[in-house]
């Protein structure tokens, strides 16, 4: 597995988020575009916005196992930023079992990023949740610090 | 100056762009081959597409014909600018252009490579 610990470098303390309150699909992706808009890199929330509603409409960006990674390019971002959140009780997001989704890494990219970072990157974290181990850890963090060590920590067994 | 209207102005144009670059990557066989690998589904170009058409009706017909326009010689017609430097050709701009002073009216382009410009202040 490529090492999840760089998915460090696009993520911090603020797009750490313990629990969602949104309570549909759509709600959800507006909860996720307002904390990336904490982000000065990120230009224009309402784009982000706009940009993750059309993702959903080319595919839910559910993969199953109460996993969804909202994902694209947009101009309003300067710069890759990775959101980790987590929704309690769980949404219907369409996903490809059905069942509902708890876990969420939401991946935004410029139209073009230098060193290609984007597409590895989403492989890297569809792998890594994959893992049900690693689920039932995510599911359990409760700050910023145990999903560094989460990260941090797999991938080398 | 830069008010509202400006603003939507230039996200709707954002937005349109951000639409035709994800047609453009579900098109591209080793993009969607490498998503559909990681778990993800792309079933939905038809109703993206359509989504486009839509969008397209949203935008000013007049800046619609200068976006068209300039994606013909570059994908990305409309860029942001970053320390007064336009992000499709990363070359400075001159003092004279100006959001501030700018005219409402007219969307701003770099005198350089002709791109819009993504510039509020
Ligand atoms: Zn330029």
């Amino acid at each position: 597995m490529a090492e999840p610990s760089r998915i460090l470098n696009y993520v911090d303390e603020r797009f750490f988020v313990r629990d969602l309150r949104a309570k549909s699909k759509d709600g959800v992706l507006k909860e996720l575009a307002e904390y990336l808009s904490q982000d000065k890199d990120v230009r224009d929330a309402t784009l982000v916005l706009e940009m993750l509603r059309k993702r959903e409409s080319l595919g839910s960006t559910a993969i199953g196992s109460g996993v969804a990674i909202p994902h694209g390019r947009t101009l309003a971002i300067a710069s890759i930023k990775v959101l980790f959140a987590r929704h309690q009780k769980g949404i219907d997001f369409e996903s490809p079992d059905g069942a509902p989704v708890h876990l969420f890494f939401a991946i935004v990219a410029p139209p073009q990023d230098r060193n290609n970072e984007y597409l590895p990157l989403l492989g890297t974290i569809a792998e890594l949740v994959k893992e049900k181990k690693v689920r039932g850890m995510l599911m359990k963090a409760a700050t910023f610090a145990d999903l560094r060590q989460i990260l941090e920590g797999w991938g080398d067994e | 100056m830069s008010d509202g209207r400006t603003l939507e102005r230039l996200q709707k144009l954002s937005h349109l762009q951000d639409i035709e670059l994800m047609i453009r990557e579900a098109e591209d066989t080793k993009t969607k081959q490498r998503e559909e690998e990681m778990g993800f589904t792309l079933q939905g170009l038809e109703k993206l597409r359509a989504a486009r058409e839509k969008w397209r009706n949203q935008v000013d017909p007049k800046d619609l014909r200068v976006f068209d326009r300039i994606a013909k010689r570059h994908p990305r017609a409309i860029v942001p600018v970053e320390d007064r430097i336009c992000l499709g050709c990363y070359m400075a701009l001159p003092t004279s252009i100006n959001p501030a002073t700018a005219d409402p009216d007219r969307l701003m382009t770099c005198e350089n490579c002709g791109r819009i410009l993504f510039w509020l202040e």
